[in-house]
């Protein structure tokens, strides 16, 4: 560690635009029980939301000649969801326009800092509150991993909370 | 391998499917910066981790990721590999403090904060010295000296255990109300759905209490706490993770001789390049392009350094 | 024949049928079963049953029934009008499989391959008919798969008819031709007035005659694949045809499943989430492990 291979330092920052959490509009989610094995726009609205069909017993449609079934999931009580992406590099001195409003509260740090070629920054893109959780031909159900992953944020707040003091 | 260098297109590039705090978005109001993440230690394993620190409302935050194989997202006109699902949840700092405490105890001696949190690998820690009220939180750990008007610290195994236990306990309660199997290992499929509660042990949920925090101590540490918890050897070592369901059938697709009277030609031309399965050659052929976004910010670590030299 | 049903929800199956002429409850019939669009790529496969009383099969064959791929388009579009008007003795019913429904079977967790779909079909339209009230006392088959152990299945689940399964039936028994004609009658009717699920703007109709060896429907294959979601639904994708142009020109999809490539996949994942094996010693506790969840490390 004392070498301080500057290669293995992890100065990067990640900087989330706050103003975007308000901004977002809301988005349709689906998480499907396949790889896809890329990211790329897809026609979802034209191929994939007008085939599903409401079923006896939840929703049914079908991705490349195979049967899901699905469900709504709600995101958990005091949560949001949030679709974030990177934005492009070297944005310059755009980065935080107009830093003059009073009301708003300062930098934490001066601009200039935000400008290190190691600091970038993303956004929330879109919105949500619900998503639909398909399984391969049988509905995921309360067993699904997803679901009990949703059940992290209320015990981590037991195990965060401080203690009280002696 | 050519890349097309088509990345800009924002559906192209990676989407990260995030759960955040409600509050987050109403102190954003207040904020136009401030909300960063960094990656700093896992006092657990040592290693580099995500943490998003909310400047504005002083207050630090764990990420957890959701993978399981074989699933993607489509986000709205998009699809997204991968399907993670990213946890933001609010994380007691002193989980970090005390991994540099710990560190900075190998002197032996009362120092100041400022040279106890310093990390040539994750500079970014100096970030958690602008936490509120540490002085609060260090008493929980530390011994503590004040000489003119500066504070010095030096770690407190003792207080540390004591502390600890106290998280042990509220995460025990936490354990009952959320209704969360801590027992020997349960197959049921009716595991997460939560019956049969009442017959754990008192003794299993301060294990696995226990086991929860220790995913944020060094092991020496939990070890020790352990001992300090007069919790019995635990005869089963780490569990395996749960094992993947059973495959039906390894089949590959076939439509059987019922077409073959209209279509020989095909069936022949085709038949060979069937058996080498679709699935193998739909992986020879993913697209990498998009994966190209994916070469994470944070974890460029393996490649050469950009730009600053 | 109206479809209206098959064309609100296209998706699944859908039985159609006429009403059952009162005769064919009380005198022994004979009863044909037959189907269209077994081989086709594109669109529904169709299983038809006809029945008439045993004592007007002559009235049955003199309507010139025949073989329906010996019949032009309009020659069955007529012969099946004529048994609508004999619908006073004649009756049938039909069983239209869309192709989706084709494709989920065929490629599902538990293989249902098509000679299993087509027993199962035919089967099922000679209990709608004896559920209906037709008195049936023989049946006869074209078969799909060995003639022999297609009789003795048919047999054994109607103990008290008298099953013929045999090849070429359909050339061979009027009541069999019959029911070709209803089959193919539907399916042309079918394939015609295909109600796209998909919204697909300016899509061309013109993918020839739906068989995989047809050049111009390969082209039309080529043509409509949609890299993410492959083609529409219109389209069985467990044809091999459908597989290959879908290896060759599509995104690739894993499901878990199948198992091949599983490695090669871990592989990759983890490497483009920049883990390095080997070098994480602690496994999350317990609790993570059965959720799925670990301390991100990157984005």
């Amino acid at each position: 560690m004392e070498s301080g291979d500057e290669e293995d330092v992890e100065k990067h920052r990640i900087h989330l635009r706050p103003v975007t959490l308000r901004s977002a509009p809301s988005v349709t989610l689906h998480l499907l029980p396949c790889e896809v094995g890329v990211n790329r726009p897809a026609p979802v609205g034209r191929f994939f939301t007008p085939a599903i069909r409401q079923g006896p017993d939840g929703l049914e449609v079908s991705f490349r000649g195979r049967r899901l079934r699905g469900e709504e999931v709600e995101v958990p009580p005091g949560l949001l969801g949030y679709v974030m992406a990177m934005e492009e590099k070297s944005l310059g001195k755009q980065d935080f326009p107009g830093g003059s409003d009073s009301d708003e509260q300062e930098l934490v740090e001066p601009p200039e800092a935000l400008e290190r070629d190691f600091d970038r920054f993303m956004g929330a893109s879109a919105s949500f509150q619900r998503f639909t959780l398909w399984g391969l031909e049988t509905v995921p159900g309360p067993d699904a991993k997803v679901r009990a992953a949703l059940t992290w944020p209320s015990l981590a707040q037991a195990i965060h909370a401080q203690v009280p003091q002696d | 391998m050519a890349r097309r260098e088509d990345c800009g297109d924002g559906a192209r590039a990676r989407q990260h499917v995030f759960l955040l705090p409600e509050y987050l978005k109403d102190a954003s109001k207040k904020m136009k910066s401030g909300l960063m993440f960094v990656k700093l230690v896992n006092p657990c394993s040592g290693e580099g981790a995500l943490y998003l620190f909310n400047m504005c409302l002083q207050q630090l935050f764990e990420i957890k990721v959701f993978k399981e194989k074989h699933h993607s997202w489509f986000i709205n006109q998009s699809v997204q590999s991968g399907g993670l699902l990213h946890f933001v949840t609010p994380m007691d700092p002193l989980f970090l403090l005390l991994h540099y405490l710990i560190k900075a105890d190998k002197e032996g001696k009362f120092q100041p904060l400022d040279q106890v949190v310093v990390d040539d690998m994750f500079p970014n820690c100096i970030l958690l010295l602008k936490l509120p009220e540490l002085e609060k939180l260090l008493q929980h750990v530390t011994e503590g000296k004040e000489i003119g008007k500066k504070k010095y610290y030096k770690y407190s195994k003792e207080k540390t255990l004591k502390w600890l236990e106290k998280k042990v306990n509220q995460t025990v309660a936490a354990l009952k109300t959320n209704n969360i199997n801590v027992g020997a290992r349960v197959q049921s499929t009716a595991f997460f759905s939560g019956h049969q509660i009442s017959s754990d042990k008192e003794e299993d949920y301060i294990r696995y209490a226990h086991g929860l925090i220790s995913d944020y101590i060094t092991k020496e540490l939990s070890d020790d706490l352990c001992k300090y918890l007069k919790l019995p050897e635990d005869p089963a070592s780490l569990p395996k993770p749960p094992s993947k369901k059973v495959k039906l059938s390894d089949e590959p697709v076939e439509a059987k001789e019922d077409y073959t009277k209209f279509n020989t030609k095909d069936m022949k031309t085709e038949k060979k390049n069937s058996k080498m399965t679709a699935a193998q050659k739909a992986l020879a052929k993913v697209d990498k392009t998009g994966m190209k976004s994916i070469d994470s910010f944070f974890g460029a670590k393996n490649k050469k350094k950009v730009g600053k030299t | 024949m109206d479809l209206g049903e098959l064309e609100r929800d296209n998706t699944g199956r859908c039985r159609l049928n006429s009403p059952v002429p009162a005769v064919c409850r009380k005198e022994p019939c004979v009863l044909g079963v037959d189907e269209a669009g077994r081989g086709p790529v594109l669109g529904p496969m169709v299983y038809a049953i006809c029945y008439c009383p045993m004592s007007r099969l002559a009235d049955l064959e003199a309507l010139k029934v025949a073989d329906s791929k010996t019949l032009s388009e309009s020659e069955r579009d007529r012969l099946f009008a004529k048994m609508e008007e004999d619908g006073d003795f004649v009756g049938w019913a039909l069983d239209v499989l869309s192709p989706n429904l084709i494709s989920t079977s065929m490629l599902g967790r538990v293989k249902y391959n098509l000679n299993s779909l087509s027993h199962d079909t035919a089967a099922g339209l000679v209990q709608y008919a004896l559920d209906q009230g037709v008195n049936v006392a023989q049946v006869f088959v074209d078969t799909v798969g060995m003639p022999e152990t297609y009789q003795e299945r048919l047999q054994q689940r109607f103990p008290g008819i008298e099953v013929t399964v045999k090849a070429k039936a359909d050339a061979l028994y009027p009541v069999v031709s019959a029911a070709s004609i209803c089959a193919k009658v539907a399916r042309d009717q079918a394939v015609k007035n295909w109600q796209f699920v998909e919204k697909l703007q300016d899509l061309d109709t013109d993918y020839g005659s739906g068989y995989p060896n047809d050049p111009k429907t390969k082209a039309w294959l080529r043509k409509n694949v949609e890299p993410v979601f492959g083609f529409p639904q219109f389209v069985r994708f467990s044809w091999r045809t459908a597989q290959s142009i879908l290896e060759k020109e599509a995104e690739g999809v894993t499901w878990e499943d199948l198992p091949t490539g599983d490695q090669e996949g871990q592989g990759r994942i983890t490497s483009y989430f920049n883990e390095k094996p080997g070098n994480r010693p602690h496994l999350p506790h317990r609790y993570f492990q059965e959720r799925g969840l670990e301390s991100a490390t990157t984005l």
